[in-house]
């Protein structure tokens, strides 16, 4: 007789299924019934309001502008990040000199921020790239000199000796060592970007993703907001399934976790 | 390459105050001499390889390369250290082939060097696989291989075959001592254990409990090619061994 198998991903894929079927159907039920669709709407209207959104040709020039904000303030900010925090790595002493600085900088409450960005940078994308832009920054930076300084001082020295130069120290050694927790810090700011993008758009804009769903909620298009939200989680759960595909690449010489069961199957 | 250590001292600044590594020590190793030394656990063995690799410096006295101090690193002096260091994101063969890398040595010359010196460990098998794939005898192995496959002049071992079982570590005392004798490269091997530092070297240091002198610097009258499976046979071997058990003994149970 074949136990049944927990680990089998195919039963942890139906049992997702299941689950985000039981979650709307209540969802479903329950609204006009005890709660008020007024509020939190239903999942056939939100689907119906998808559907509007996706056949006008409005919806893709906002996803265009929200799009563009957002790959080029993560763009930025991630490079940002990460370059400075590697460099930073090398360099004890220019480290130690800015990390109260840098601790200062990310302490500023970044919602706080954005009113005054409009008045430097405009009612355009620049105040939006650059608010997406500091969120991504900060993680990206903690997370790549976290990374640099954990990487074992045997590695550095064994490449010293067998002749490395500074350049190759840090090509073949640091970046190489600190990349897990590089690629995890630029996972993490991912959602962020979004996040700075959206919060941008919603103080002053006349296009993008956060523009429109402002406007529903403001015009109590309670359908049509919790469409543009769904829209929004899409997104950053596509481009952060991209990145564990890249990373699983990128790290396929680590050991498989300890939580993935090692029990043989008989 | 000559190298010369002359009065060299190594203090250590911890959280407990100043610790005296190794005590003033001189010594003289003539190129292509094959040096073995043994002491007991902390008495310094892996601090006198960190100064003559030029990771550390000394605290008093000079560490001297043909007749000049040696200050930083220097790729004629190969290190083969005692944790096998293995970068775990690179394949076995891209490990063994990175200092031919660091040189600028194109991509199929590099991989063809690399084969050949894992097939002589008998690791010709794994060369895809990564580190933590590997066992631990199998790492080290890589770890020797690595310095080897770019033939530098002098190359200090740090018990290079500590982790291993007894047969493969057999195995690979015959095979260092065939790559020796063809190449003869200074060799300067840190072991703690006795019978394989007579077994391999021209000369056995023995090194006092820390802060590290030398205690004996005995010359091993064993003629080569040695048959390391059987060198406890021979009557040098075991008169030295005898000799220089009773001083190490008297050092690890103080
Ligand atoms: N970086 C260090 N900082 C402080 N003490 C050290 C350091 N490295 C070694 N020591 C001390 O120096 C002594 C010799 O160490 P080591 O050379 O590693 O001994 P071994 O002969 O076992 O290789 C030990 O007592 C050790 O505690
Ligand atoms: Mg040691």
């Amino acid at each position: 007789m074949r136990r049944f198998d927990w680990q089998d991903p195919r039963v942890v894929r139906a049992a997702q299924l299941l689950l985000a079927a039981g979650f709307f159907g209540v969802w479903q039920i329950a609204a006009g019934r005890w709660i008020d669709p007024f509020y939190v709407s239903r999942p056939s209207d939100i689907a119906a309001a998808l559907g509007h959104e996706i056949a006008s040709a409005q919806f893709y020039d906002d996803l265009r502008v929200t799009g563009v904000e957002m790959l080029l303030g993560y763009g930025v900010g991630a490079a940002g990040g990460v370059v400075l925090g590697v460099a930073l790595g090398r360099f004890a002493f220019v480290a130690r000199l800015l990390d109260p600085f840098l601790v200062a900088l990310n302490a500023v409450p970044r919602v706080a921020l954005a009113p005054m960005l409009i008045v430097w940078l405009g009612i355009d994308m620049a105040s939006k790239i650059f608010l997406a832009a500091t969120l991504v920054f900060f993680i990206t930076f903690f997370n790549s000199l976290s990374g640099v300084r954990a990487v074992e001082r045997g590695l550095c020295d064994v490449a010293r000796v067998q002749g490395a130069s500074g350049w190759q120290i840090f090509a073949k050694v640091m970046l190489p060592g600190a990349a897990s927790w590089i690629l995890t810090g630029l996972k993490m700011s991912l959602p962020f970007a979004l996040v700075g993008v959206i919060l941008g758009e919603f103080m002053v804009s006349s296009h993008g993703l956060g523009y429109r769903l402002n406007l529903y909620a403001t015009s109590y298009n309670t359908a049509g907001a919790m469409a543009m939200i769904m829209i929004m989680m899409a997104i950053t759960m596509l481009l952060g399934a991209g990145f564990d595909k890249l990373e699983a690449h990128l790290l396929r010489w680590r050991p498989p976790p300890a939580w993935v069961s090692a029990a043989p199957r008989i | 390459m000559l190298l010369r250590i002359d009065g060299v001292a190594k203090n250590f600044v911890g959280r407990n105050g100043v610790v005296a590594a190794l005590d003033p020590v001189s010594l003289t190793i003539s190129p292509g001499e094959f040096v073995t030394i043994v002491g007991p656990s902390g008495c310094g063995k892996s601090t006198l390889l960190n100064l003559l690799a030029g990771l550390a410096a000394p605290s008093g006295g000079q560490v001297l390369a043909d007749g000049r101090p040696i200050a930083g690193l220097d790729r004629r002096i190969g290190y083969v250290t005692q944790q096998d260091n293995l970068f775990p994101w690179r394949t076995l063969r891209d490990n063994v082939a990175l200092p031919l890398e660091l040189a600028g040595v194109g991509r199929a010359e590099r991989a063809a060097r690399a084969q050949e010196w894992l097939a002589r460990v008998g690791l010709d098998g794994f060369a895809d696989a990564y580190p933590h794939e590997l066992s631990g005898g199998m790492r080290q192995r890589g770890n020797i291989v690595r310095t080897l496959i770019y033939e530098p002049e002098v190359i200090l071992m740090d018990e290079p075959f500590g982790p291993l079982d007894a047969q493969t570590r057999l195995g690979l005392q015959a095979l260092l001592l065939r790559i020796w004798q063809q190449t003869r490269p200074t060799v300067l091997f840190v072991t703690h254990d006795l019978v394989e530092a007579i077994a391999l070297a021209d000369r056995v240091l023995l090194m006092s409990a820390r802060p590290g002198r030398i205690l004996r610097d005995e010359a091993v009258a064993i003629g080569r090619p040695r048959d390391v499976f059987f060198i406890h046979d021979d009557a040098e071997f075991r008169r030295l061994h005898d000799g220089i058990w009773r001083d190490l003994a008297r050092e690890v149970t103080v």
